[in-house]
């Protein structure tokens, strides 16, 4: 199984929600956004549980986690 | 179309009509009584209450739709009470893309990367301020704390000295004094001293310019957000803007977390004990108490909305704080939950582009009074059994007096 992470650069305005409640995965910007804003990475298991929590701390639901079996 | 006949029209339709005045003083928490009353009669309502009357969204889901939608919610208008531009603001009264090009200018300023560098100072300034009130045994929470910390704060964050703080406060509360339509003249001009004071910092970088990754209105002086140079007066609009954005608001929002703390001691201990809670505490308070419980917005086209026939030129009042409140969206919203689930949803910041420039400094200061308060002052209580009152337009709790004993600390082995 793998997973992807990304976020919809339209929708992300930098409330900062991601990356404060899962500071190992994600990073901030100068700016204040998400470094992953308008991308998307792989999830490693390891990891899963911190990306669900960034998509669900997510104001703006500008974050999607897909998973393919 | 006259005003009458367009709430004939509303009302014919079987949109919900309201009369209600939200710029009136009312006693503490009234108004997130009549903001539940308007959501409970409907998503959408027409209100009647001012000169220009407006669609009102009310639930959290429609809320968040609109935000998200500037084409058709313009920023031309941000107050469904006071449409017309009373004071000039940048960059609230742009729209994307010029609005964009200017955020990408200030988010740096306000991102948690450069609040974290602040965080000696926003440190010190706290503890310097405690320090002064503990050996008091009480204070009015309001006007002796909650805005003198962001005021000096305010400063420092654009590299003004500190020292100016008592002066530009006069100034500043008669502007915030006006919010609510009343005292305009007075308002005028304190904004024309604020204004002058601006000016001067200006002309004074402009003869001997500053660092520009340290003195916010030198950054401004040499950037280009829309490929032309800032003007000068938008400049001077900006640090307006951000004083007026960002001190009212956190004085507010401490004292209701403050008036809660205080009547709650077993919140206030457990928080005490565990200070690690502190950010998320204040995250909750931020959606239990709404202090900008409105965003208003311009329609720019005709639209039907959920079934509601907007027009061009409608005003649209967008509910933040009945959102915060939506019990669809936040089960028991009237209670303080910490375990609460999408308890960073809350809409007190806003939402779509123009959310709060300043919500990370906020956030920021916010945490860091609470802490620093409880340490050196864990235990309080309201020194008043007076009706306590709010005001409208822009929630404030007028005034909070606290006591505390003073053998507490005296006797501290610390």
């Amino acid at each position: 199984m793998s997973a992807k992470l990304s976020v919809d650069e339209s929708r992300c305005t930098g409330h900062g929600r991601c990356y404060t409640v899962a500071p190992k995965l994600l990073s901030d910007d100068d700016e204040g956004f998400v470094t992953l804003r308008g991308s998307s990475m792989e999830i490693t298991d390891d990891q899963l549980d911190d990306a669900e929590e960034a998509v669900a701390a997510c104001p703006e639901r500008a974050i999607t986690l897909t998973l393919d079996n | 179309m006259t005003e009458t006949s367009e709430t004939e029209i509303m009302s014919a339709s079987g949109c919900p009509v309201s009369h209600t005045d939200y710029t009136v003083q009312r006693p503490l928490f009234e108004t997130y009584e009549l903001l539940a009353a308007e959501r409970e009669r409907g998503p959408f309502l027409w209100n009647d209450s001012r000169p220009r009357p407006f669609w009102m969204i009310t639930d959290y889901e429609h809320v968040l739709e609109a935000l998200q939608m500037p084409d058709v919610f313009s920023n031309e208008v941000i107050s469904a009470l006071t449409p017309e531009h009373t004071f000039d603001l940048l960059p609230q009264y742009l729209d994307p893309p010029e609005h964009t090009a200017m955020r990408r200018v200030l988010n740096r300023w306000f991102a948690p990367a450069a609040v974290r560098r602040l965080e000696p100072l926003v440190l010190r300034r706290c503890d310097e301020l405690i320090d002064e009130l503990r050996p008091k045994g009480g204070c009015d929470l309001v006007s002796d704390f909650a805005i003198r910390f962001p005021t000096d704060l305010f400063l420092a964050t654009l590299n003004l000295p500190i020292s100016d703080g008592a002066v530009f406060l006069e100034h500043v509360e008669n502007v915030f004094k006006s919010f609510a339509g009343r005292g305009l003249k007075q308002a005028a001009i304190s904004t024309e001293w604020i204004r002058g004071y601006f000016d001067q910092a200006i002309a004074e970088r402009e003869r001997e310019p500053q660092d520009t990754e340290t003195d916010f209105i030198s950054r401004l002086l040499v950037s280009a957000p829309g490929g032309e140079p800032m003007q000068r007066e938008d400049i001077i609009t900006i640090c307006y803007t951000a004083m007026l954005a960002g001190l009212d608001t956190t004085r507010s929002a401490l004292g209701y977390i403050f008036h809660h703390l205080a009547l709650d001691p077993e919140l206030r201990h457990r928080l005490t004990a565990r200070p690690e809670l502190w950010p998320k505490a204040v995250e909750e308070f931020l959606r239990l108490y709404p202090l900008v419980y409105m965003d208003g917005r311009l329609v720019t086209r005709d639209i039907d909305f959920h079934g509601m026939p907007m027009r061009k030129g409608n005003i649209v009042w967008l509910g933040l704080g009945s959102a915060n409140h939506d019990p669809e969206k936040f089960s028991d919203p009237r209670a303080f939950d910490l375990e609460r689930e999408q308890l960073s949803h809350h809409l007190s910041f806003g939402a779509g582009p123009h959310r709060c420039l300043g919500m990370h400094l906020a956030r920021h200061e916010l945490v860091i009074a609470v802490t620093e308060w409880h340490k050196r002052i864990p235990d309080y209580e309201l020194a008043t059994t007076d009706q306590l009152y709010e005001r409208g337009a822009q929630l404030s709790i007028n005034r909070l007096p606290l006591r505390w004993e003073t053998q507490d600390w005296e006797t501290e082995s610390q």
